[in-house]
């Protein structure tokens, strides 16, 4: 049985991932520590399980791991307490804002020899794992260029704090579909070219559009969007989408796209209810085995790090007008 | 009113076939396949020749309508205006902006009017798209994505598969929301794009911009001939209260016709019927410019325009570099 602890429910993520560890019978919930102590206090009645105030105490507990699901720019603190405290720890993604902090992140688990692990559940979609065989199995040649979207809703918040999340739309929704990419491809990320603004929603001081061109190892050729465009009246929170083109077809995947249509006269919107596999539990289940037989994560901090590089790139790019080398 | 058919493949097929609707008479084709010309001069028993600048000098013909490959289009443009007829070209314009310039300055010196085909501002959908952007229902624009494509087209001696001749996707096919990206947004900034531009093992196309608008919208356009088969068209207008979006997958018909056992069972059709076809309502707009004043909604202008903005794209997919309009 591993003991799990959640550090932070400032990202709306925190709730699958505690209902992921909820439904698994190898996991247990221990405890949940948040620097808000209300959005704590309730998390932990929601979940049934203890809230701790004091990240000393908190960290002291008997429990194996711990996920990190706090604003991005304190990802970098609180890995490296619950490292430094011999933690198993699950990073949500961006792993940090700055290649600084993803590099620090990674050298506290390595020195504390615990495992690191970015949260990138898109590996765990059932979709993706099927798209993903389709590529290795060469049926479909060469990778020759994708693109790929992830757009959502605007999360608000902290997210659209510059402060506090380092970075807008491009920063949260860049690096699953890089991480994805890699992952799929096999390849590395090489150049970014990006176009990003404050087009869409009011008094933020974060980007919640990026229009970004990637080139992998290869040459292959990518496009993709990162936003918060979907409208508050969008049946959905969003899309995870690839279309992939390569030398004997074309492979489109809609990663969600795995629902059914709701009309209700309550509701301000029509709803799409999803009904796919969840990649989260995929993902919890990883981290959890991980914990367990005390190994790396799948998907590792060194992942993460990759992902933040090209968010980086991707700001440079666009202040700079012209195309960054990673 | 008489017209004269330049270049007979698909786009001369369709193109005839408008004109003729249009209670136009097609009297003459000229192609430099004398087959091909004669194939389509059949259908409306019309003359064919393989000299198409006879067939623009002819003084029997009122109008001309280009349909040949894009490298082509200027040179029969500017015979067409100096022999005082009225001119319909297919898009892209030209193949280079100086081209544009040289078949629009000929038009004005002969005074003849010289229309180009960018039939997408004439979609229903596209139009219906304008009039939900117009009534405010997204608010504030600042994000556009247009998708086109499917096969990569053969075209006669397969001359899309060179390049150099037709630009590929991105001069051909993506210059259709290029125009409407334009028409609908105002005046691009800057550019930047990949394209694919294989040859081999076969020929693939695939390009993607991202289009920095001086209003400051930012616009992803995809073009691609890439596909196996089908074609599809999608687009995306996000505001700040608000998204359009249009799937061409979603029609209203779809046909699967039932084969013998043992044959290739045949492919989902979509078919998506309108009251008058885009190609036509273009037609009409053409004809009552040549009888009486009224502009078109699309100028020549307006297509180099387009021509330039296409080629600034390739131009970018050439050098790395996001390159300025």
């Amino acid at each position: 049985m591993a003991r799990i602890g959640i550090m932070s429910f400032a990202h709306m993520h925190a709730y699958s991932y505690a209902a992921c560890l909820d439904e698994l019978v190898e996991a247990e919930l221990i405890a949940i520590w948040d620097d808000n102590h209300s959005r704590g206090k309730k998390a932990a009645k929601q979940f049934n399980t203890a809230f701790v105030a004091e990240l000393d105490k908190f960290l002291a507990l008997d429990m194996q791991g711990v996920i990190v699901t706090s604003e991005n720019v304190r990802h970098r603190e609180m890995v490296e307490a619950a490292a430094a405290a011999g933690k198993w720890v699950l990073c949500e993604k961006p792993l940090a804002p700055t290649v600084a902090d993803a590099k620090a992140v990674i050298a506290a688990c390595r020195h504390a020899k615990v495992g690191l692990g970015t949260a990138f559940p898109v590996r765990y979609s059932i979709p993706m794992m099927a798209v993903r065989q389709m590529l290795k199995s060469g049926e479909y040649g060469e990778i020759y260029a994708a693109s790929c979207t992830n757009n959502g809703q605007f999360p608000g918040g902290w997210f659209a704090k510059q402060a506090l999340s380092g970075g807008g739309a491009t920063m949260d929704h860049t690096v699953h579909a890089v991480d994805a990419l890699r992952w799929m491809t096999g390849r590395e990320i090489t150049h970014v070219y990006s176009e990003n603004g404050n087009l869409l929603r009011h008094g933020i001081d974060t980007d919640d559009v990026g229009s970004l061109h990637l080139e992998m190892e290869g040459g292959i050729q990518v496009s993709h969007v990162a936003s918060w465009n979907r409208p508050k009246s969008f049946p959905t929170w969003g899309d995870v989408t690839f279309e992939i083109v390569c030398e004997k077809g074309v492979i489109r995947v809609d990663a969600f796209n795995q629902k059914i249509s709701v009309y209700n006269d309550d509701a301000v919107r029509a709803e799409w209810a999803y009904w796919g596999g969840n990649p989260d539990l995929g993902l919890i289940q990883d981290f959890v085995a991980a914990v367990d037989e005390r190994r790396e994560p799948t998907v590792t901090g060194v992942d993460g790090l990759r992902a933040v590089e090209v968010t980086v790139a991707a700001y440079k790019s666009a202040a700079a007008g012209k195309m960054v080398r990673i | 009113m008489r017209v004269a058919i330049i270049g007979c493949g698909t786009m001369g097929h369709l193109h005839a076939s408008m004109a003729a609707s249009c209670g136009l008479r097609i009297i003459a084709c000229g192609d430099k396949y004398k087959h091909s010309a004669k194939v389509l001069a059949e259908q409306y028993s019309a003359a064919a020749s393989d000299d198409s600048m006879a067939v623009i000098a002819d003084p029997e013909v009122d109008i001309v309508a280009i349909c040949s490959p894009t490298p082509t289009h200027a040179g029969y443009a500017i015979a067409a205006a100096e022999a005082g007829k009225s001119i319909f070209c297919e898009k892209p314009f030209a193949r280079t902006v100086q081209q544009c310039r040289d078949a629009m300055s000929a038009a004005r010196k002969a005074k003849v009017k010289l229309f180009v085909a960018h039939v997408v501002r004439y979609f229903q959908e596209f139009e219906a798209m304008r009039a939900q952007l117009a009534a405010g229902k997204v608010g504030k624009p600042g994000f556009v994505k247009l998708y086109r494509g499917g096969l990569f087209p053969m075209g006669a001696d397969g001359w899309f598969r060179d390049y150099e001749e037709s630009g590929g996707v991105t001069l051909d096919s993506m210059i259709h929301d290029i125009d409407w990206l334009r028409y609908t947004f105002g005046d691009a900034e800057r550019v930047f794009c990949q394209a694919l531009r294989r040859s081999e093992p076969e020929a693939i196309d695939y390009s993607t911009a991202t289009f920095r608008m001086k209003s400051g919208v930012i616009a992803k356009v995809i073009g691609t001939w890439a596909q196996p088969g089908g074609f599809r068209v999608e687009t995306e207008i996000c505001g700040d209260k608000g998204m359009i979006q249009f799937n061409s997958d979603e029609t209203p018909i779809f046909t699967m016709k039932r084969t013998a056992p043992g044959e290739t069972p045949s492919t989902i059709v979509p078919a998506s019927p309108v009251p008058k076809s885009p190609y036509q309502l273009e037609w009409e707009e053409f004809i009552a410019w040549v009888r009486g004043t009224r502009q078109p909604r699309v100028t020549a202008r307006d297509a180099t325009e387009a021509v330039r903005m296409a080629l600034a794209a390739l131009e970018s997919a050439e050098t790395g570099k996001p390159v300025k309009l």
